[in-house]
């Protein structure tokens, strides 16, 4: 029974958020926030049903078969629920209609508020749709089996089990912040009011989507093997374009929101960011790719996904090139200025954005050319990866950093380069002393040294530029700076920490695959590891191959145990990496193969990965600093009123506060 | 220092050994790292246990040692297993385009952002005082 309820929740929510998307676009009010709220509830207990029959076991639904096992334990049958296409379209619904019911019951009444759930409702009507007729997750199987196929091991691990809610969370964020952009096009006002408050969306779905990318790396990192934590793969790049987008909208949503400029562009992105999301479920799920994302390889899926885009994102435009005319410019602003260099900001992050959907996308168009045999197929078998994309784009985040310190410091209108760059030097000349040092201990590389300069410049200059916040209280005044001022300037620091972590990782990394029969030792950077031999051992639903190494370093010995699984059910195997942290870095040993002719002789492969935890903390630090600033923009306020500029209207009351150029 | 890391390696490492040259090696382990495993779903040579990955690896060092350039190791590649094999796509003909156009399109960006801006740049603004009342950036 349980799974035809939950299929009768579905209809129930598509119902539901039909009712308030009518309902949100004429006449908006209680009714259509009501059924918001209603569609989510129905959604949610909807996927509710889905997870109980995953936890209970029920092999007569067609997606517990497939995706799940009497052996797997509790939680990865809670995560199986949304480990495989359906399950997963299910969860997007779910947050979809989840952010629709968030809006209805905190957004202040308005026709804002009425237009966004309208648009968020057809938004949810169409996910609905996908779902219950090409991908329902409610299918039962007339003759069910006495056992489940399994889910991929590779899934089988804590980190992935929370990667996909909060890809989710940013990835389908987009979507609010998309109905945010319609419905201000709709109502023909966008302006600092609907820029104040779409931004708490637009951070929020940011700030969930760092959190989603960084622990689809943290699993890729410990999980794969191969001890790598980006690939340039294009399941990651199909998260990472609208993720660029978002940052660039964040920042051009201050300007909005601040000065009332940019308002067009701010719309653009807007639209834009959810549009590549989509993209990116297309890619991911269209089977166009093979890859543990590509669940689902039905191209019917892929052409309906994007005949969706198509709607969505040509809708959106068509009501874009409806309003532009109406949208007014922002007041004037010199170029050396706030404005100046937010706009940079977003030049360089769109810039990043078409790179990485350009590479992205280029191969998969030449195969396709080449299997329609209208190029060869020497022309069409093209790969893009590191090697391009590390090129490519080094210098946009080298301009992005070198220019960030500024634009914290800088004030709106109008800005002095000269007194910003002395005030600055002190920063510079600390990043240019660390990128020697770096680069003389790094065997003179320029890449590492360039990485090294503008994270310390931007960590440097953005802890300068919170000092100089403190006016003349000093640092006794640093912990009374606003929330939004701390979440900034950790977002950017995580920034400027994550690009040195990155950079040192790729420039100084070593790995080396060493054979080795038991007695056996290696050596790498200063680390000896003695083979002992593997043994067998059982766990729940796997057997492993566990090999025992004795690690010494500094005259210390201890035990490391990768292992190698293999799973009966899926007939698939994984490796659980053996991991040292140290202060520099990890040390990172994978059991690979037996050898082919030699009995008892195995590939060890060791990697020293230093500063690796800066690159997960950098992260993790700009989606703290992202939640920072949404909490503290959730207060209420008075709305804007439209005509008058508060910046202007209380002119200097906190001087010391005032960008530098207006202090100097 | 280094003499006796290398004869534990040789002794350890019958098959696969790092070159005794550091900077060779590291030419050797920044190519392993942008060619593909041909066996492997995504995966560079210098990832993967796949003895198609330790051949290749053998085969990029002792190129290497050989004295040839990081370009005619990547050609020896391309022109065996094909341009798939290469994550660096090429640098000539249609390629130049690809690699070109981020770097066209931010001078593009720059040109047209400058030109709006800086023409008829405004006279006479004064900066704005920040507005610190309370909710900072």
């Amino acid at each position: 029974m349980i799974a035809e309820l939950g299929h009768l929740l579905a209809f129930l929510a598509l119902a539901a958020a039909a009712g308030q998307s009518v309902l949100g676009l004429t006449t908006g009010g209680e009714a259509a926030r009501r059924l918001a709220v209603a569609a989510a509830m129905f959604t949610a207990l909807s996927m509710l049903t889905l997870i109980i029959s995953f936890v209970r076991l029920d092999f007569s639904v067609a997606l517990v078969v497939a995706h799940s096992h009497s052996q797997k334990p509790l939680l990865y049958r809670i995560a199986g629920a949304w480990g495989n296409h359906e399950g997963s379209m299910l969860l997007w619904c779910v947050i979809m209609a989840g952010y629709g019911a968030v809006a209805a019951l905190f957004m202040r009444a308005g026709k804002l508020r009425d237009r966004a759930l309208g648009v968020q409702g057809l938004l949810t009507v169409g996910s609905f749709l996908y779902l219950l007729f090409v991908s329902s997750p409610f299918t039962r199987l007339i003759d069910p089996p006495f056992d489940g196929k399994g889910l991929n091991p590779l899934l089988q691990d804590p980190a992935v089990a929370l990667h996909p809610p909060f890809l989710y969370l940013g990835y389908v964020g987009m979507s609010f912040v998309f109905s945010m952009a319609a419905a201000g096009l709709i109502n023909g006002n966008i302006d600092r009011e609907w820029a104040r408050r779409t931004r708490p969306w637009a951070l929020g779905a940011w700030s969930f989507l760092t959190v989603g990318i960084a622990l689809g790396a943290i699993w890729a990192y410990y999980e794969l093997g191969w001890g790598g934590w980006w690939f340039w793969d294009p399941v990651e790049n199909a998260s990472f374009m609208p993720w660029l987008v978002a940052a660039a909208l964040v920042h051009s949503l201050i300007v909005t929101e601040k000065r009332g400029g940019m308002a067009s562009w701010t719309v653009f992105l807007a639209v834009l960011a959810f549009c590549l999301s989509l993209l990116g479920t297309f890619l991911v799920r269209s089977g166009v790719l093979t890859s543990v994302h590509a669940f689902a390889v039905d191209p019917a899926r892929g052409t309906i996904l994007l005949v969706g885009l198509g709607i969505a994102g040509g809708a959106a435009l068509a009501l874009f090139a409806w309003r532009a005319p109406t949208l007014k410019a922002g007041p004037e602003f010199d170029p050396v200025s706030r404005e100046g260099a937010l706009v940079l900001n977003n030049l360089f992050l769109s810039v990043s954005a078409a790179l990485v959907l350009v590479g992205t996308v280029t191969p998969m168009v030449l195969q396709w050319l080449g299997d329609a045999q209208m190029i060869s197929p020497e022309a069409a078998s093209m790969s893009i990866g590191e090697p391009y994309f590390q090129l490519t784009l080094a210098p946009m985040v080298a301009f992005l950093l070198l220019f960030m310190p500024l634009a914290q410091a800088a004030p709106w209108r109008k800005a002095e380069v000269k007194p910003l760059l002395k005030w600055l030097l002190p920063s510079a000349i600390v990043a240019i002393v660390a990128a020697l040092g770096a680069m003389a201990l790094g065997g003179w590389g320029v890449f590492l040294g360039y990485g090294v300069l503008v994270g310390v410049w931007a960590i440097f200059g953005v802890g300068q530029d919170l000092l100089r916040r403190t006016g003349e209280g000093g640092f006794k005044r640093l912990l009374k700076l606003p929330l939004t001022v701390w979440g900034m300037a950790i977002a950017h620091m995580g920034m400027g920490l994550f690009v040195i972590g990155a950079t040192v990782e790729t420039a100084a990394r070593t790995e080396q695959t060493f054979p080795l029969a038991p007695g056996q030792s290696a050596e790498m950077s200063g680390w000896k590891f003695e083979f002992q031999g593997v043994k067998i051992v059982d766990g729940p639903n796997y057997i492993a191959t566990r090999a025992d190494i004795l690690a010494t370093h500094d005259g210390r010995t201890e035990l490391l145990q990768p292992e190698q699984r293999s799973y009966p059910v899926s007939e698939m195997g994984t490796t659980e990496v053996a991991i040292r942290k140290t202060l520099g870095g990890d040390m990172y040993v994978a059991l690979g193969d037996q050898l082919r002719d030699q009995q008892n002789v195995w590939r060890l492969r060791i990697a020293h990965h230093p500063l690796i935890d800066w690159v997960f903390g950098g992260a993790g630090l700009i989606a703290l600093g992202g939640f920072m600033s949404l909490v503290a923009r959730l207060r209420r306020r008075a709305p804007i009123a439209p005509e008058v500029s508060p910046a202007e209207a209380t002119p200097g009351t906190t001087v010391p506060e005032a960008g530098l150029g207006a202090s100097a | 220092m280094i003499g006796p890391i290398i004869a534990l390696l040789l002794q350890a490492a019958p098959l696969e050994q790092p070159l005794p040259d550091p900077s060779q090696e590291a030419r050797a382990q920044s190519l392993m790292r942008e060619l593909r495993c041909t066996v492997c779903e995504n995966e560079p040579v210098s990832q993967s246990t796949a003895d198609m990955a330790v051949d290749a690896r053998r085969m990029i060092r002792k190129q290497v040692v050989e004295g040839a350039s990081d370009s005619q190791v990547r050609d020896f590649f391309v022109t065996r297993y094909g341009q798939y094999v290469a994550f660096r796509p090429p640098t000539d003909g249609w390629g130049m385009l690809l690699w070109g156009f981020p770097f066209a399109l931010l001078a593009g960006g720059l040109a047209v952002l400058g030109l709006r801006l800086f023409r008829n740049r405004p006279k006479a603004l004064e900066p704005v005082p920040d507005d610190r009342s309370g909710d900072g950036v």
